[in-house]
């Protein structure tokens, strides 16, 4: 198949990248995995201000795992202030990193800064990556770690009945996996999902993963590593879990209200937009919104830019509306 | 992944950031991108505001350094690094960086990049000079042009069309157009000013102006007066200019005027200070003679006009004939 140029980058996110690529490349092998999680990257991570300069209390909480599997860790900040209004809503946060880097810290400040602007509580929960632990070691969990919250929202000064999982990237498919759960199992009720440009389809196979091959961030090759090292000689076959990759999920009706975001020129454009399309086909609620010239994560690595600035506010502003009703 | 490389930040003056800033530039230039993500760009890699100020253009944007546009009316400190976006030019972006020991290398750079390609864009949307793109000022200025292309016009002028504005009307050159706010070198030698308003109603400011004109003088023995005059000013005397064609048969009073300043090389000098000072005293000191002078002078006058002009009445008709005058005199293309 013949394949059309690329959309070009947005500008000042072309410029972005420009900057970032002798740190992350577009690509990554099943060999690279361990030089990437010793990165540069993650250690910086670890110095972020967790409280906000205060403003929120921090606590590592280990809670139970699933049957027979370790504790997991849940990343805890509430606002230090006494709630005014009656038990907080909850962010439920799930990192991302393409199901193998990563932990509980990563992507958190864009969660922490929601939740200062609309007063809630953050928990962010670190799960197993693979490839050392395949599906379901992760979505499991994530989904123990939510039952912890809302078991114990009271103790959080949270509302159990107000949770809405967030997440980019990988934890943008396993927030959408989460939604699955808990729909399936009758778990705890989440109220809304939070996916930004999330991974949803192990199949790696439409047109934007063709496009973008070899460009910007996560493209073909990072996640085809991504997905085998999360489901091995499955990927791609018929028999992978719609918790796994919930773009296999055959009904997509019943789940809390979605909010899908992707950038136009990144590997998940298509998958993302197909299940937001699906949602709506399935009589569910869902706003999607493609960034033109947006790369993977771009509003993650460049929060200055125009566009990102535009991206951060969408998110902002349909969790305030989710969270007025 | 995303969070791997970590963020876009402030560049460390390490060594490779230089290269980092220069390669960060040409990208945006080669991608074409706007005034506002070069001065965001040199923001967040200096990790201070910037702000870009091109008067001539009248650009004006700031960014802060977490890439915000917030404009300040705060002039900027005489201790920020800038750069010009011509060699020898006027400062036009700054890095809001209070004064340090020793000038930063990485800052130079950056501005130096981030000048050159504003430039560029500067150049390649707006034009050199655009304000003085006769065509386009006289489009704005045209009442009977389609708003659309008035709004298209002001917007290629560099004018905010949502910001009021200003005509001026100069007697030598071409019409010219004003933000509200700090014109930064008006126009030399006679002018009538438009009074301030919203974009489309400049041809509006435009007429006024051109009446303002009228009513200028040269400045000197045989035509006293303010070589500069404001519409807002004349109020209702502007009303004259329409009783008074340029050229046209001066009226009596004017005769008269014209009859005794051929005899009398002090006259309109004298008479143009006791019509514009608030008392004889001042006018006396205004025109350097002594107070009994005047009184002499006055006298003279009245006899040669045949009013007087030492009563309300008389000075009252006096201004009017000055200003009918200035009219009559003036050559404008009404």
């Amino acid at each position: 198949m013949t394949q059309a140029p690329p959309p070009p980058f947005d500008p000042e996110l072309a410029a972005a990248l420009e900057l970032i690529k002798d740190v992350i490349s577009p690509g990554l092998t099943m060999d690279e995995i361990a030089d990437v999680r010793q990165g540069a990257g993650i250690q910086m991570l670890a110095e972020l201000d967790l409280t906000l300069d205060g403003f929120f209390e921090v606590e590592d909480r280990a809670v139970p795992g699933p049957e027979g599997a370790p504790e997991i860790s849940l990343l805890i900040c509430r606002p230090a202030v006494p709630a005014q209004g009656g038990p907080r809503p909850v962010i439920y946060h799930v990192h991302g990193g393409g199901m193998i880097i990563g932990n509980n810290r990563v992507g958190v400040d864009a969660a922490l800064a929601w939740a200062k602007e609309l007063d809630a509580v953050v928990v962010s929960v670190e799960y197993r990556l693979a490839p050392e632990h395949p599906h379901p070691a992760p979505v499991e969990d994530v989904y123990v770690g939510l039952e912890w919250t809302a078991k114990n929202a009271a103790e959080l000064g949270a509302d159990p009945q107000r949770i809405v999982v967030a997440g980019a990237s990988a934890g943008g498919g396993l927030s959408a996996a989460l939604a699955l759960l808990t729909r399936d199992r009758g778990g705890p009720q989440l109220i809304g999902q939070l996916l930004m440009c999330p991974m949803l389809d192990d199949r790696n196979d439409s047109p934007s993963t063709y496009q973008m091959a070899g460009l910007g961030v996560w493209d073909r090759t990072a996640n085809e590593t991504g997905w085998t090292a999360l489901l091995g000689d499955l990927r791609g076959g018929p028999d992978v879990p719609a918790y796994a990759a919930p773009a296999r999920a055959e009904d997509l009706s019943g789940l809390p209200p979605a909010f899908l975001d992707v950038g136009s020129a990144e590997t998940f454009r298509d998958e993302v937009v197909a299940y937001a399309s699906r949602i709506w086909q399935a009589g569910g609620a869902a706003e999607l919104h493609v960034w033109p010239g947006g790369f993977h994560g771009f509003d993650g690595f460049a929060p200055q830019a125009a566009l990102s600035q535009a991206c951060r506010a969408a998110h902002v502003e349909w969790l305030r509306r989710l969270l007025s009703r | 992944m995303k969070e791997l490389a970590g963020r876009l930040t402030a560049l460390d003056p390490d060594a490779g950031a230089a290269v980092r800033v220069i390669a960060y530039f040409d990208r945006l230039a080669e991608s074409r991108a706007g005034l506002e993500a070069l001065v965001r760009g040199a923001a967040v890699l200096a990790g201070v505001p910037a702000r870009l100020v091109d008067a001539d253009r009248r650009v004006q944007v700031r960014v802060e350094a977490d890439g915000t546009r917030r404009e300040n009316d705060l002039p900027p400190d005489p201790g920020w690094p800038y750069a010009a976006l011509t060699p020898g030019g006027a400062p036009a972006l700054w890095l809001e960086r209070a004064r340090a020991a020793e000038p930063s290398v990485v800052d130079a750079v950056i501005l130096e990049r981030a000048a050159g390609a504003v430039r560029l864009v500067l150049d390649r949307t707006r034009g050199r000079a655009p304000a003085d793109d006769p065509a386009l000022v006289e489009t704005v200025l045209d009442a009977t042009a389609p708003e659309a292309a008035r709004l298209h016009a002001a917007r290629r002028l560099g004018l905010d069309p949502a910001a009021p504005a200003r005509a001026l009307a100069p007697l030598d050159g071409r019409p010219r157009i004003a933000p509200a706010q700090g014109d930064p070198e008006p126009p030399v030698g006679r002018v009538g000013v438009g009074p301030v308003v919203p974009v489309l109603d400049l041809p509006h400011s435009w007429e006024q102006a051109r009446v303002a004109l009228r009513f200028s003088a040269e400045g000197t023995a045989q035509d006293p007066g303010s070589g500069v005059v404001h519409a807002d000013e004349l109020g209702d005397v502007a009303l004259l200019a329409h009783l008074v064609a340029p050229g046209a048969e001066p009226p009596p009073d004017v005769r008269a005027l014209e009859a005794a300043a051929a005899a009398t090389p002090w006259l309109l000098t004298t008479l143009h200070a006791v019509a514009t000072t608030v008392s004889l005293r001042a006018a006396a000191s205004e025109i350097n003679v002594h107070h009994s002078t005047l009184q002499e002078r006055l006298a003279h006058a009245e006899h040669l006009l045949g009013w007087p002009l030492r009563t309300p009445q008389g000075r009252f008709r006096l201004g009017l004939a000055l200003a009918m005058r200035h009219l009559v005199r003036s050559q404008g293309e009404q």
